[in-house]
Order: structure tokens, then sequence, then C-alpha cells
């Protein structure tokens, strides 16, 4: 086989992975966006998808196309009682206070689970088939595929939601002016419950499709901190640089582990997580604006 | 009621103990430390261990994060790099245990402050991610430094020795660790009564004021990190010392976050917090392991339950501090103790 | 007012001691310590191993124990955390006279090791095989009750120079500890075996989409690939897109990855995947394994891998300490240790298919299964294998 197809086979693979993490970090930009919480938290939201898709699909036998909405409303229901219950209590702190908030959070849900569910790895049912894709002559894996286009077409319908929707519009007025968007009748408070609720469906949705790579287990919300990365080098109020970050990580994370080895994966994430800071702290796409936290 | 406190002078005001009862307290706390290993078992005597090596770390956050207001999420790594210094120098050079634990305070203190490199850039919550990839990369460098770290398999160190007498006894650790800690508890408190500490906390309120009044940000910002990774490095010295093996996986990330759990708990930019938050985030734990001992006779499959129950715990002590005593168990003692000093002429 | 709360809680602490610590049992108890991993990310290894401790324990009681004393099991869960595996290590002892313990990681073996050398008191067995323990002269005290990894992948790698010799091998291993533990002895052996190891994937440890080491996998053309460093995931993604690309190399693993019920769950993918176990499986037809009897009767329901390695365990713990009994000896760490290499051509009931002798701090001997998914069950694919000269 020769080293370009090769090449062309890793890169796509690369861009598939990415686009999970794309769809994690969108998760995380919805929630910052309309309420500056960096909720550390999405991973375990992430984990919880995939448990609840699990609970559906496999306890209650209800077929894939049942269980997958049913999943992502559990996630969106978590991010309400999360956002009436323990964020909305902290409005107006310190924002260092909150981000521990979220960590503390992902904490509680990850002991539930492991409570619940219990600490061993899990094989979610499989429900996407398994003939592989070919792009010409080049493999690319029939689950990284659909993730692919999950992704994308998530990401594209938030994009036109946010141009086109009222309730779209009200969050983008409420992430650039709070007090302005009160003082135009927008409910703020109805903004930051849609935002949370939005946020972690979008993570329990990719729960399912990462756990039915993977499989899932308590420990899988460290895919979070992947996904932080991302919105730290894409910016951390821009959507689409939680796509092209998303689909940037990936592609390195996929050279880097093939060219170099699997142990490099990690290590340049975060070297080029440190650069970025170093250089460029709000992020490809985001607002240049130098935190004041 | 407390009465007679009117202080003649400065000096006496910015003592540390300045009543009677509180020397008396204090002076009692310093015995009960010293008698405790008489009393203690084997099993009290390693948690007292493990507490000492928290509350150090913990303090040094506590400088950085609750008096500087800079955020790390990289304390468990810094306290790596003193444990690996300290095992390579026991193993390279066989230098006396207590130059091992200052190098691994200086070494840790240099890391440190490279990593504080970015808060001159980023703050707040930027800066508590730059901290997280600093802990991955410090990992990865622990792995494949094979030459000076030995790998994945680590290092094992030889114990302690004290004027050649091997420190192997939790009994003879205690006798170490808990004067070291005391020492550098003391120090944390003094600092906040200089110049550098002064300078910290106003950094800390108001970055751009404490510049206008002629505090060099970088310096005191990388002054901050040093010394707060000098404290985790000697505390990573004491844990190498106790746990005797060091390898990668001996920091994981999560125990990063215990410290900050630790200080918030506590209290943040109080000394007490620190000391309070980590003697109780230590044996929060343990103290669960003996209720699940109770409830085993009512309810037999309680021991199943034991770790998601202490990481749900763990969760809400974080959130519900938070939310409801920001200011942490630091501040229910002060509340106790203003109680009876008002006592009784205040309900 | 600071201390004031010290004061109690030390003595709230100290009160709780008390009131936890209050032995029922008969004093001449031969009591096994225990840290075992009841929940956390190794708790289906660890309740399967308390299991098995507890079986093997009930059987000998019933026959009267040893030399007349009842042998007891006294443990605490650590959720696989080194510094709960010491703590709980101190608690057992400072209440209980312990001369046999169960240890839960390769990380508290080590660490605890220094400690039992200065006791002296006692001797150590654990849920790790980690290759740098099985030398009798770093941890004199300490044995495993089955091959080290290093010993793992040797047996996989006997089968294969004999089912297709000159075989190309890839080695995919976790970048943990544990996964890399036998990477250069495997190499080793597999050259002195004439086998090729054409490709070594290392995986990060949270690693959940493997599709760029699958191509690496599918470049590489193997006709076998070796695991190690799992318990499941990634190995059954590997697997499933390795298929779906058309690869006909066979997958294998070590004990930690051979459970058949993890298996199960995995489904039809899982045919045909092999491995090497130290143990019998629970459902084993085998003539002469009347302990595998004993444990059907006891228990109707399959029991894990790990089931069968606290069981052997607990068998070769007391077997030294009999042994050591007989010889009019005290029970301590030299004493149970000369006893446990002692052990020469042992029948272990059938839990091991072959006699089995200690000499060192492992006992070298295993056998490749494979997985049936018509079955659901694993099917010995070889005879026992045996490293041991």
């Amino acid at each position: 086989m020769s080293d370009l197809l090769f090449f062309i086979e890793v890169t796509l693979a690369g861009l598939g992975s990415g686009a999970l993490l794309s769809l994690t970090a969108l998760a995380f930009v919805l929630i910052y966006k309309a309420t500056r919480v960096i909720n550390l938290a999405v991973g375990e939201v992430l984990m919880l998808g995939g448990y609840l898709f699990f609970a559906f699909a496999s306890g209650l036998n209800l077929p894939a196309w049942a269980a997958i909405p049913l999943a992502v409303a559990g996630g969106g229901l978590v991010g309400a009682v999360l956002e009436r219950g323990v964020i909305r209590p902290m409005l107006g702190e310190n924002p260092i206070s909150v981000f521990m908030v979220t960590i503390g959070i992902g904490s509680v849900l990850v002991g539930l689970v492991e409570l619940v569910w219990g600490a061993d790895p899990i094989a979610l049912p499989a429900f996407m088939g398994n003939t592989p894709i070919f792009l010409g002559e080049a493999y690319v894996s029939r689950k990284i595929a659909i993730g692919f286009a999950v992704a994308a077409v998530v990401i594209g319908f938030f994009v036109l939601l946010f141009r086109t929707w009222r309730g779209g519009v009200a969050l983008r007025a409420t992430a650039s002016d709070q007090a302005a968007a009160y003082s135009c009748g927008i409910n703020v408070p109805g903004v930051f419950s849609a935002a949370w609720i939005i946020g972690c469906g979008t993570a329990a949705g990719a729960g399912i499709l990462l756990g039915s790579i993977g499989g899932i287990a308590p420990t899988m919300g460290v895919f979070g901190l992947s996904a932080l990365v991302v919105v730290i080098v894409g910016g951390l109020d821009s959507i689409a640089g939680a796509l092209v970050g998303g689909l940037l990580i990936g592609l390195v994370e996929a050279w880097a582990g093939t060219y170099l080895g699997g142990e490099y994966k990690i290590v340049t994430t975060f070297g080029i997580l440190i650069v970025m800071l170093m250089i460029r702290p709000y992020g490809l796409f985001g607002t240049t604006e130098i935190e004041r936290l | 009621m407390q009465i007679g406190t009117a202080k003649l002078s400065y000096r006496a005001d910015e003592a540390l103990l300045t009543t009677k009862p509180q020397r008396l307290w204090m002076a009692a706390l310093i015995a009960g430390l010293a008698l405790a290993p008489l009393v203690l078992d084997n099993y009290w005597l390693y948690l007292a261990c493990l507490v000492a090596i928290n509350v150090a770390s913990a303090t040094g956050i506590n400088i950085l994060t609750g008096f500087t207001g800079l955020v790390s999420l990289g304390q468990a790594a810094f306290m790596a790099v003193g444990a690996y210094t300290v095992a390579v120098m026991d193993a390279r050079l066989g230098t006396p245990f207590l130059v091992n634990l200052v190098a691994g305070g200086v070494v840790a203190a240099a890391v440190g402050g490279v990593v504080g490199l970015p808060s001159l850039r980023v703050k707040g919550l930027y800066l508590a991610i730059a901290t997280i990839a600093a802990s991955f990369i410090l990992h990865f460098v622990f792995v494949n430094w094979e030459s000076l770290t030995n790998g994945n398999s680590g290092l094992t160190v030889q114990p302690a020795t004290f004027f050649g007498t091997p420190l192997t006894d939790y009994w003879q650790l205690y006798y170490v660790f808990v004067p070291i800690t005391g020492l550098m508890v003391l120090g944390a408190a003094n600092l906040f009564r200089t110049r550098i500490g002064r300078a910290f906390i106003a950094i800390r309120d108001r970055d751009i004021s404490a510049e206008v009044l002629g505090i060099s940000l970088l310096r005191y910002k990388l002054l901050s990190f040093a010394v707060s990774s000098f404290y985790a490095g000697v505390a990573g010295g004491m844990w190498a010392y106790f746990f005797r093996v060091v390898t990668p996986e001996s920091f994981p990330f999560i125990y990063s976050v215990f410290f900050l759990a630790a200080i918030i708990v506590g209290g943040m930019g109080t000394i007490l917090g620190g000391i309070l938050g980590a003697i109780f985030m230590t044996l929060v734990p343990e103290l669960l392991r003996f209720v699940v001992e109770w409830i085993t006779p009512i309810y037999p499959n309680a021991v199943a339950a034991l770790s998601p129950i202490r990481t749900i715990v763990f969760g809400g002590l974080i959130i519900g501090f938070l939310i409801a005593e920001p200011k942490g168990l630091a501040e229910i003692v002060q509340r106790v103790r203003r109680f009876f000093h008002l006592w009784p002429f205040k309900k | 007012m600071l201390e004031f709360s010290r004061r109690t809680l030390i003595a709230a602490s100290a009160a709780i001691t008390l009131g936890a610590a209050l032995p029922a049992q008969a004093a001449d108890d031969i009591v096994i310590g225990g840290s075992i991993p009841l929940t956390g990310v190794f708790a289906f290894a660890g309740v399967g191993i308390e299991a098995g401790f507890q079986d093997y324990l009930k059987i000998l009681n019933e026959q009267g124990g040893i030399h007349g004393r009842k042998v007891r099991l006294a443990y605490e869960d650590t959720a696989y955390k080194v510094d709960a595996s010491v703590a709980a290590f101190n608690k057992l002892n400072s209440q209980e006279e312990i001369h046999l313990y169960y240890g839960d990681s390769t990380a508290f073996a080590k660490t605890i090791n220094p400690e039992l050398d200065r006791k002296g008191s006692m001797i150590m067995a654990g849920a790790s095989f980690a290759s740098e323990l099985n030398d009798p002269k770093a941890y004199p005290f300490q044995f495993m009750a089955g091959p080290d990894y290093t010993e793992m992948t040797g047996i996989l790698l006997e089968y294969i120079a004999k089912e297709k010799p000159g075989a190309k091998i890839v080695l995919v291993n976790s970048d943990t500890e544990f996964g890399r533990d036998p990477i250069e002895g495997t190499k080793a052996r597999a050259k002195a075996l004439g086998l090729e190891v054409v490709e070594e994937i290392i995986t990060p440890p949270t690693a959940v989409d493997v599709s760029t080491e699958v191509l690496k996998l599918r470049r590489a053309r193997p006709d076998y690939t070796i695991f190690h460093g799992y318990v499941l995931a990634p190995v059954p993604e590997f697997i499933s897109q390795a298929r779906q690309l058309g690869l006909e190399t066979k997958f294998m693993g070590t004990f930690w990855s051979m459970d058949s019920s993890l298996w199960a769950k995995v489904g039809d993918l899982a045919d045909g995947y092999m491995g090497v176990m130290p143990y019998r499986y629970y459902y084993d037809e085998a003539e002469n394994a009347p302990m595998l009897e004993q444990i059907r009767q006891m228990r109707p329901d399959y029991q894990s891998t790990a089931y069968m390695q606290g069981f052997l365990s607990a068998m070769l713990f007391t077997e030294a300490a009999k042994r050591t009994l007989d010889d009019g000896k005290e029970l301590n760490a030299v004493n149970l240790k000369a006893s446990l290499n002692s052990i020469r051509d042992f029948d272990t009931g059938g839990i091991i298919g072959t006699p089995i002798s200690i000499p060192g701090n492992s006992i070298p001997v295993g056998r490749i299964y494979q997985y049936d998914a018509s079955a659901q069950k694993m099917v010995p694919a070889s005879d026992w294998i045996s490293l041991q000269e």
C-alpha cells in the first residue's frame, strides 16, 4: 500500500475523531457563550448520555431511534436541573468558584453513575451497522464516518439556528451584553436555562456516539479535557472555532499518534494548548478581549 | 468576653498570636501533636503523616490561589517534580534526606516558575487550563525520560536516615513530617506579614491597582508560583519518603483537584483554611469507611457503594461549601470563636 | 478553636476505631489480610477475588481448617488506589495478627515491599502479575498465583511458534505501567523463537477511537496481534474495524482481558478472540477436577476469572501456612516463603490442569483459550504450556 494512501486514510480518521471533539466542544461553547461559565462537567454529562442510552436501549429494550432522542432529552433535563439547582445560586460569584462547582458536579455525576450501573466497562448495543465505507480506495471506519456526519449536521444546524431563530438571536444578544439584553426584554434567565439544556443535550448526544465506538465507563469523562483544549484553541465563544479547533486537534492527534507513537497524542495536544495560550489566548476565532477574571 | 487585649505597639498588633488564651491553646496543640504518637496506633499514625504531607501542599496552593488569586490545577504535578528530585538524588548522590527535600522544593519551584510564565499573559480560568496542560506534559516527561525516571515502573526510594537510623516506622516519620509541615505553615503565616505576602494579596484584590502601587506583577506572580511550587515540592519529597515508590501514576490529575478542593472547603486565603481543608478532605474518605462498617449489618451491600459514595461526597463537599459557606471551615471556626469571645453578652 | 476542633476530631476518630475494631472471632484464627478493590475501576476483579477467597476458606474450614485453626479473610475496600491500599494494610495490621496478605495493585506491591521486608512476619500475593515482582531477590516475601505478564505473552508466543513458525506479530499496549510491562521481554522472546515483531502500537490510556491504530495494523499485516494492558475497551473496536477491513490477523490477550462474561456482552465480534489463561474456567469439563465441581455446587452461576485467581491464591496461602505448621515452625515471612517454595508438582484440584511448582515468585504455566461466540464460552485451544524447564 502506498504511503500516500496511508496518509490520506490517517487524515480521514483524524478528521472523523476530530468531528466528535467538535461536537463536545460545541457543548462547552454554547454554555460559555450564554452564561460565561466554563462547564468542566461537560465530560461527565457526555458519559451520562452514554449510560442513559444504554439504560433505554438495553434496559428497556427500546429501539435505537427511540433511545437516542430519549438519552439526549435526559441530558438536557440534567442540564436544566444543574442550571436551576446549582449554577443559578452561584450567579454573580467569582468565575473561579463557578468553575470549581462544575468540577464538583462532575465528581457527583461519576459517583452516581457508578452507584447505579457499577464501574465496569460496558459495550453499547450496536446500531450503526458494520459495512466499511471506502472513499475511493481509502478506508473510513463506519462509526467514525457516521460520527462525522452527525457532528457536521448538528453544528450546521446550530449555526443556522443562531442566525435565524429568535431564541438563537436572544442567546447571541445575551452573550454580547447581558444588561442590554435585559433591557430589550429578553428573558435572560430563560436564555441561561436554554443554553444549559441545549449544551448538555449536545454533550449527551456526543456521549452516545463516543460510547458506541469505545464502550462506556464512568471514566470516559476525561474526553471532556481534550474537548476543552479544542475550545481554547478555537475560541471559547465561537461555534466556528469549535468546529475548526476540533478538526485541527483531531488531525494533529492522528498524525502524532501515527508517525510519532500513541504516547505522543496527549502531549502534542497540550503542547498546542500552551503555545496557543502564549500567543493567542482568546483562540483562533474567539472574541479578542483579555479575560478579566 | 475577651478583654484586656489593647495593644501598645504595632509590633504587638502584628504578632501571630495576640492573646494569652491563643498562646495557651497553641502550646496545648504543640504538646498534643508531640504526644499523639504515644496514643495513636499505626493506622492513625499513617493517616497523620498523610495529613501532614497534604497540609504542606495545601498551604502551598493556598499561597498561590487563596492569597495571590492565581488558580492552579498543577499542584500534584509539582509534587511529582519534588518526589522525583528526591528519588533521583537519593539513588544517584545519596545525599541526606533534608538536603534532598530542600532540593526537591527548589527544583519544583524552578519548574513552577516556568509553568507560571503564562500567568503574565492569561489569568483566571485560562491559567487554570494552562496548568492542566503543564501537568499532562510533565507526566509525559516522567514516562519518557527513562534514563532519569525509569519510565513507567518508576523509582524506589531508600528510607530517610537520621543520624544512621533509618526512618521506616510511621511514628518516626511522624516526628519528621509534622515539624517540617509546622515550619512550612509558620513560614506561610509569616510571609503575609512581609512586603512580599502583602504584594500577593494586593495582586489578588486588584492587579492593576497593585501595579500602580509599584508592585511588579511579573516578579510577584512568578514568585508566588515559585513559593507555592516549593511547598508542593517539599510535600512531594515527603511523599516519596513516605510511600517509597515514585511512578508517573503516583500523582494523578485528580490529586491536583483534591488540593484545590481542600482549600475551598477549608477556606481560601487563610492559613487556618488550608490546614483544616487538608485535614478534612484527607480524613473524610477514611471516616466514610467506618460509616460503611456500621451500616453493613443493616445493609450488607454497603461496602460496594463505598467508592461511589466517596466520589459523590467529594463533589458534594465542593458544591456545598461553595454555595453555602464560600469562606470554608475557617469561617465556621471563626464564628464559633466569636461566639465564645462575646459570650455571654451576645446570643 | 483550632485546637478544640482538632482534638475533638482525634478523640472522635479514636472512639470510632475502638467501636469498629471489636474482633468477634476466636483468637487463634489464622487471618489473611486483604486490600481488595471492591469498588472503582478494578471492582469487577475485586468482587470475584473476594468471593474466591471466601469460598476456598469455607471449604477448608469445613474440613477442619489448618491444624484445627480456622482461617479467615479480613479485608478492606481500596477502590484500587494506592494510598487507600496502604491505609487498609495499616488498619488491618493494627487490628489483627496477619501472616498472609493479599494486595491489589503493582504500585501497592512495590510500595509495601520495604514494609514487608521490615516486618518479616508475612508473605503477600496479589492481583498484580508485574514482571518486576517476579524477582525473589528484590521481592523476597511476595509471589503471584500465576505467570507474570512477560511469561503470559511468552506462553502465547510458544503457542504461536508451534502453530505458525516465523509468524509476524504486532504488539498493542496501553500507555500505562500495566500496559508497557511485558514489551521488552516479549520482543526478546519473540526473537529467540524466530518470530517477527513487525509493529508496536502504544495507545493512550484514554483512547476511544482507534481508527488510526487499525490503519497501522493493516499496514503491518500481522498474523497475530497481542493486546496487553486492557480489560476490554478498546479491544472490541480494534477487532471490529480490523474485520471490516478484512484483516486475517488473530487477536490475543492476557489474563485480565480473558473473562468470558465480559466478552459475552461483546457478542459475535468476540468469536475467535484468544488468550492465555493460567486457570480453568468455571464451566470447564475436566477429569480429576474436584475443586471445580465443588465451586459449581457452591455457586450455580458463572464465576469470573478473578474468582479463580482469588480461589487459587487462598489455596496457596493456606498450603504454605499448613506446611509451615506441619514442620512445627513459627508463622513468619521466611518460613512461609520457604514452605511456599517447597510446593512441587502440587495438585490444585483441577483449578490448573497440570501439577504446579513454585520455585520462585510465579507459576509460569498457562493454556490458550479461544472464545466461541455460539457457545458463549472460552474453549481450550491448546494443552497446558509450561515455561518451566
